[in-house]
Order: structure tokens, then sequence, then C-alpha cells
């Protein structure tokens, strides 16, 4: 006899000595049944994969992706430096140079950083979050891109959780078309918070750098 | 079996009353929407820079770029480049947009060419603790208005953010402040293009 079982013949008993009431010993029954194996292992099983399906680090993104643009027709494109908007003043250039080398690892030709900081002086934009349309445009005729990507990093860092700290990192693209002046693509994307095992097993979770790079891949993923 | 219903509707019961006033703040947003006006008429708008009533030097800023994000991917509107306003408002001099006139709005839209302006601030962004833990809680607040009236024609106000009844209770996953400002931002913004 199982060691379950004869605890719950001890509890019957005394309920039963106890006369306490029948709906406590009817719960009692039911536990009982409960606590077969198969029905067990079932009910843990059921629970385990609830508490994983809601527990999992999941990253999250909007975007937009304009219809009716060839998109083979940029095959290089300039990409501008990246508004900072954390704490770490150097979030936007980091997040810069991971978009440059994913652009390039999938065939995308993509102008020097250095010759675009060249023609931004030249043209006298000293303001990221201020440049118009029209100093796009012509930015991107000097450097003879189709398209200039544009993009702000709103998230950079360690952030404390319920209880474990983890990386987020949350960037925002944009893609705009030189001859329209339109923005042709735009993705906002956040990496998400710890995953199921970090927060409760102590798993190691993603460092900073992995976050960063796993949010550019998806970014662009949505492109191309 | 009577009793073995009884027993599951109590406890079903117990399990609503606990999780309803647990919940993180999902409320609904409060939003003012103009009936006689005809939104499809609005095919380009720009979203002004937003008024950062909060301690966080870049709360509007980053609040602004999922704005811009969100009503792009809609995909029932143009947005202007973001830069394109900034200098539009600098150039007409205005010191802050937290108070615009009906004539400064019309004279935004027509140097914009856009059909309306989205304006508006951010009330609320950071960390709040909840008992013995902390969340993130974003509130924000956007108007959009017509430029050829100068008249606002959308306004909503939304907070978001807070630790689940399940976070709190249980460890479950809660919002990261980014996912937190994603999420109102759509939310407030499904109020229009619902």
């Amino acid at each position: 006899m199982s060691r379950e079982r004869r605890a719950f013949i001890r509890f019957a008993e005394f309920t039963r000595l106890s006369r306490l009431s029948r709906f406590s010993r009817f719960a009692l029954l039911k536990l009982n049944e409960l606590s077969k194996p198969s029905k067990l292992s079932k009910l843990f099983a059921l629970c385990f994969l609830i508490v994983l399906a809601g527990g999992c680090a999941t990253s999250s993104s909007t975007q937009y992706v304009r219809q009716n643009v060839d998109y083979d027709n940029f095959k290089r494109i300039a990409v501008l430096p990246f508004e900072s908007l954390t704490t770490d003043e150097y979030a936007g250039e980091k997040i810069r140079k991971t978009v440059i080398t994913e652009l390039l690892s999938r065939g995308i030709d993509v102008v020097e950083p250095g010759e675009v900081t060249r023609v931004l002086i030249e043209q006298r934009i000293k303001s990221l979050g201020s440049v118009k349309t029209t100093d796009l445009q012509n930015t991107a005729k000097t450097l003879g891109v189709g398209a200039i990507m544009m993009g702000s990093v709103e998230a950079y860092g360690i952030s404390s959780g319920i209880s474990v700290s983890y990386p987020e990192v949350s960037i925002n693209l944009r893609l705009v078309e030189a001859s329209s002046g339109n923005i042709i693509w735009s993705v906002c994307q956040t990496s998400g918070g710890p995953s199921f095992w970090t927060r409760h097993f102590g798993a190691e979770g993603l460092s900073l750098s992995d976050a960063a790079n796993t949010v550019v891949k998806e970014a662009i993923d949505t492109l191309f | 079996m009577n009793s073995l219903k009884r027993y599951i509707l109590v406890s079903a019961v117990f399990a609503a009353v606990i999780v309803s006033f647990s919940c993180a703040g999902r409320g609904t947003p409060s939003f003012y929407i103009r009936q006689d006006y005809d939104f499809s008429y609005i095919k380009k708008i720009a979203v002004l820079p937003l008024d950062n009533l909060t301690n966080e030097k870049f709360a509007a800023d980053a609040v602004r770029q999922v704005v811009v994000c969100e009503l792009l991917s809609t995909g029932l509107v143009d947005v202007a480049v973001p830069g394109e306003a900034e200098a539009a408002v600098d150039k007409l001099g205005l010191k802050s947009i937290r108070a615009l006139s009906a004539e400064q709005i019309k004279t935004l839209g027509s140097a914009l060419k856009v059909q309306a302006v989205v304006f508006g601030a951010v009330d609320k962004f950071g960390e709040v603790r909840i008992g013995n833990i902390s969340a993130p809680e974003v509130t924000i607040t956007l108007m959009m208005a017509d430029t050829t009236s100068g008249s606002i024609v959308w306004s909503v106000t939304k907070t978001g953010g807070g630790a689940s009844f399940a976070a709190r209770h249980f460890g479950a996953r809660s919002e990261t402040m980014s996912e937190a400002i994603i999420r109102v931002v759509k939310e407030a913004i499904e109020t229009l293009y619902k």
C-alpha cells in the first residue's frame, strides 16, 4: 500500500471520527482519486504545460511594410546614426553596427559609416531627430543609394524584474525611400523579459549583446 | 453529484473573484472620437513631439517612436518622417506644443502637407511599487487634430503596465517596460482604427 493511500485512510478515519461535513469527506474522496498515479501525473503535466506556456520569454514587434514597392531595387542602402533614447549614450552606435553587419550578411550592400558621417557633416545636419525629407533625399543622392535607414534605440540595458534581472533591448528601424521621401518599412522590436527557466530555475539567460543581436535579427527578418 | 457541482461552482466563483480583483491595469482607455468626422479623408499624418510630463529624459521620444510605428502598422495612413515634423515645429518657433491654437495646427498642416497632426503627452513612465514588487507603468494622452479646421477629432488617455495576478503570486512572466509602452500605444490607437 502506498504512503498516500495510507495517509488517505488515516484522514478518512479522522473525518468519520470528527464528524466532518459530507462536503469535506467528499472533497477528500476526490483528492484520493486524484492521488492515483495516472490522474495525478496527467494533472501535473497539464499544470506544467500551462505554466510553461504562460511563462516563456517572447519578443514582440510591430511592423509595417509598404505594398507596391520593389524592394529588390534597394541593393545598396545607407544607415544613418541611430538616436539613443537610453541612458547609454553609445547604445545607438552599438545597434547601428549590429544592423550594418546583419544587412551585409544578407547580401545588402551598405555604405561605409564614415562616408555617411562625412555627407551629414557636409550637409550641416546636426540633429538626427530633425532631419527633413529633403535632407534625406539629398543625402541619398550624394551617397548613390535608393533608400536610407534611420532608427532609434529605446531600451538598452539590464532591467530588474520581479525576481531576476534581464537584458532589455528595444529598437525602432525605418526605411525611407529616396525617390518619394516616404517611409516604406518600419519596425518596433523589443526583447522579452527573462525566460521561464531563468526565472524559476536560475538557468543562464541571454547576455545584453545576445539580446541586441536577436532583436536586430528579428527586426531585419521582417523585411529582408 | 450535486455536492461536486456545488464544490466546483464555489471554487470557480472564488477563483474568478480573486483574479478579477487582482489583474494588472487592463482598463479600457477613455477616449473621444468625433462622430461626424470622416477619418478616411486622412491619408497622411504628422506625429509632433510629445510633451514629457515625467522625470524620464527620453520618455516622450521613446513613446513617439512607437506611436509612429503603430500608426504605420495600421496600414491606413502614411506618417511624415518624424524629423520633418520637428523641423516644422522649430520653424514656426513653437516653444511648447502643450497648447496649440487652431491657427498653429492649420499652419503646421500646410507646412507638412498632412491632413491631421497627432500630439499629446507622456504622463507617467517608470516603475511603480505594488506591494513588495515593482512593475512598469505608462500613461499617455494622444490627440489628433484636423489641419483644415484646426479642431480636435480624436483624443485618448491610456494607462498600462503593472504586474498581473499570475506574475505576483505564481512567478509568471510580467511585461517589460518596452512591452508596456507598445501595448499602451497599440490599445490607444485601436480606439481610432478599430
